[in-house]
């Protein structure tokens, strides 16, 4: 045993990309290249929204977790809203929930779309060897690129619809909705629900011949090399954590189904690897090549986030965690997983009509009395397009007294470590794509390099 | 109903939990406040800009990007600066999903005319979060108003 470790060679991968956030891959190879331990973590400081939100009002909060992250602003309004409201104890009426499901669906038909945009450069053409560039004018590729932009378009305007903003929703409120919607805006809706559903159809189908395509491959191009593809790429025997097929659960619910007592936390210190010397390095991966051998890497220290467990164990959380949950999903793996994102296209479209049929315009929005909280603890948790996103809250005379987010890649962390076993180091990053992983953001800003001249050209009196 | 995004969108960028970077999204708040044109959208996009926003502009209707960002250009804070896209230092508004082919705004900028109208940030914390702009950055949010409603083409008597 001892001798084989000190066979392995390590490699790391820093930053993975075409994901949000930074996060990097520490993985530890055989002779043959195969992953015997890979540690996924995340880079992204650590920043302390439970400490900013306690003295906030109850809707302060929810605006600050919609913050907390570029491409989820939808799933943390949601759930940071209703973590306030399990713990206050507020019903919201039954047409405030319709238009926060509108939302909810539309925000997951917008995510999975974009995600196809993501995975597609890692996909060949069938009966071909060549991969697929979503930005090229040519067909069949074309037409497939302008479905997702019609479908991205479609997410997107029925959010705005709904949320009252295209991108942080300023509509949800505590107790409910601020405004119901126009009975002209809800026609718009079905109008484009209705144009959506066959185009979501066409996306699934072809998305799952892609993906069964490269399933059937022997070999996938990385760095110039052939890399051979393992049946069992991306397996793991880790459980799966879902509330919900589409919308959430929260601890208002008769029966809630998210469990705080199953629940708990270790350190990264005491779950990843010590630190370790880069010893194998390939100046040909995309993009850029790995880190340098020679450089150290430690992940137990530079891991930015905890490490949650349920039941004692590293869950799954997503479209195949909830597929399985509640739709008896087997498929194991990063393809199988990849379809049962894919197989979510249609019920986002359909729950969609669904709930805009059920929607009364003239109906109330929120209730006659917001109760103001007496410090109990409450929890929501949103079936975000990524995976379930629990938020807790502890709220007292509308000030807020404790707040945590456990965020869905937090979860998937530690799982997805475990999922790469087995697997050639090259295609580690194809099973990171997998899990459409949402690392938290940090800040916006241009860094001008000084000695250029645009202060003296381009200042604005 | 009109367009997602119409001909002329007005984009502030930036996570208000770190101080001066909200910037953007205060100034696009603001300028709400007004009643813009019809062909005329202001976002908030947060740090969203590259997937809700720049990717989606390729619609055959948008002829105009007007970004609203922190940029530090070396300036003293709050010194407000006009970049186009061949200013932006690679990398600048790579998409958050890292897409590795190539930056939104190089695809669009045949199709779109895009500016950046950018402050000198004085505070960005880099590690915890701190909500609240600096007096400098918000002086320069008037000039920063009149700047884009002169751009695009609103006169309001103040400019």
């Amino acid at each position: 045993m001892d001798e084989a470790i000190t066979l392995s060679k390590v490699v790391e991968v820093s930053p993975t990309t075409r994901h949000e956030g930074h996060s990097k891959l520490v993985l530890k190879v055989n002779d043959d290249g195969i992953i015997e331990r890979g540690d996924w973590i995340s880079i992204t400081p650590v920043r302390g929204v439970e400490k900013l939100a306690i003295g906030k009002t109850m809707e302060q909060v929810p605006k600050i977790a919609s913050r907390v992250c570029g491409i989820c602003p939808i799933a943390h309004t949601l759930a940071a809203i209703e973590a306030m409201e399990a713990s206050i104890g507020c019903e919201i009426p039954e047409d405030a929930y319709l238009l926060r499901l509108i939302l909810q669906c539309a925000n997951r038909l917008h995510s999975h779309a974009l995600h196809d945009i993501l995975v597609l450069p890692d996909m060949y053409l069938p009966g071909t060897d060549t991969k697929i560039n979503p930005f090229t004018p040519e067909e069949p590729v074309r037409s497939v690129a302008k479905r997702i932009q019609t479908l991205r378009m479609v997410g997107q305007t029925i959010g705005e619809i709904a949320g009252g903003e295209a991108v942080h929703p300023s509509n949800p409120r505590v107790g409910g909705m601020y405004t119901n919607i126009t009975p002209r805006a809800r026609a718009k809706i079905l109008d484009l629900a209705k144009m959506a559903l066959p185009l979501a159809r066409e996306q699934m189908e072809f998305m799952i011949a892609i993906f069964r395509n490269y399933q059937k491959r022997d070999w996938a191009e990385v760095g110039g090399k052939e890399i051979p593809i393992p049946k069992d790429l991306g397996y793991h025997n880790q459980g799966y954590m879902a509330v919900d097929p589409v919308y959430g659960s929260s601890s208002l619910d008769e029966n809630p189904r998210w469990f705080p007592e199953r629940w708990t936390e270790v350190r990264p210190w005491d779950w990843y690897m010590g630190e370790e010397e880069i010893t194998l390095d390939d100046p040909s991966y995309p993009v850029g090549g790995t880190t340098k051998a020679g450089t150290k890497a430690w992940p137990q220290m530079e891991a930015c986030t905890g490490v949650p467990l349920y039941d004692g164990q590293p869950v799954e959380v997503g479209p195949r965690a909830r597929l399985v949950t509640y739709k008896n999903y087997d498929e194991k793996g990063t393809i199988g997983q990849n379809i049962a994102r894919e197989m979510e296209f249609m019920d986002a479209v359909y729950k969609i009509i669904e709930a805009a049929d059920a929607l009364n315009c003239s109906g109330p929005v929120i209730p006659d009395v917001i109760p103001q909280g007496d410090g109990s603890i409450g929890w929501a948790a949103n079936e975000a397009p990524r995976g379930c996103d629990t938020h807790l809250a502890k709220v007292r005379n509308g000030k807020v007294e404790y707040f945590s987010m456990l965020v869905p890649t937090t979860w998937n962390f530690p799982t997805c470590s475990r999922a790469l076993e087995g697997a050639p180091w090259q295609l580690a990053e194809i099973i990171v794509r997998g899990y459409d992983p949402c690392v938290s953001c940090a800040t916006h800003m241009i860094v001008i390099d000084e000695d250029r001249r645009l202060i003296a050209e381009k200042l604005l009196e | 109903m009109d367009e997602l995004y119409p001909e002329i969108v007005i984009a502030g960028c930036g996570n208000m939990l770190f101080g001066d970077d909200g910037y953007g999204p205060e100034v696009v708040g603001r300028l709400k406040e007004y009643t813009l044109p019809d062909n005329v959208k202001a976002v908030d996009v947060g740090l969203g800009g590259p997937h809700f926003c720049f990717t989606m502009l390729d619609n055959g209707v948008t002829r105009k990007l007007i970004i609203i960002d922190i940029v530090d250009f070396g300036a003293a804070p709050g010194t407000l600066t006009r970049l186009g896209v061949e200013d932006l230092p690679p990398g600048s508004y790579r998409d958050a999903h890292s897409w590795d082919l190539t930056e939104p705004l190089n695809r669009l900028k045949d199709i779109v005319d895009i500016m950046v109208i950018g402050c000198q940030p004085k505070n960005v914390p880099t590690s915890d979060f701190e909500i609240g702009i600096s007096k400098e950055v918000e002086d320069a949010i008037p000039l920063t108003i009149q700047v884009v409603l002169k751009e695009i083409g609103v006169d309001y008597g103040n400019s």
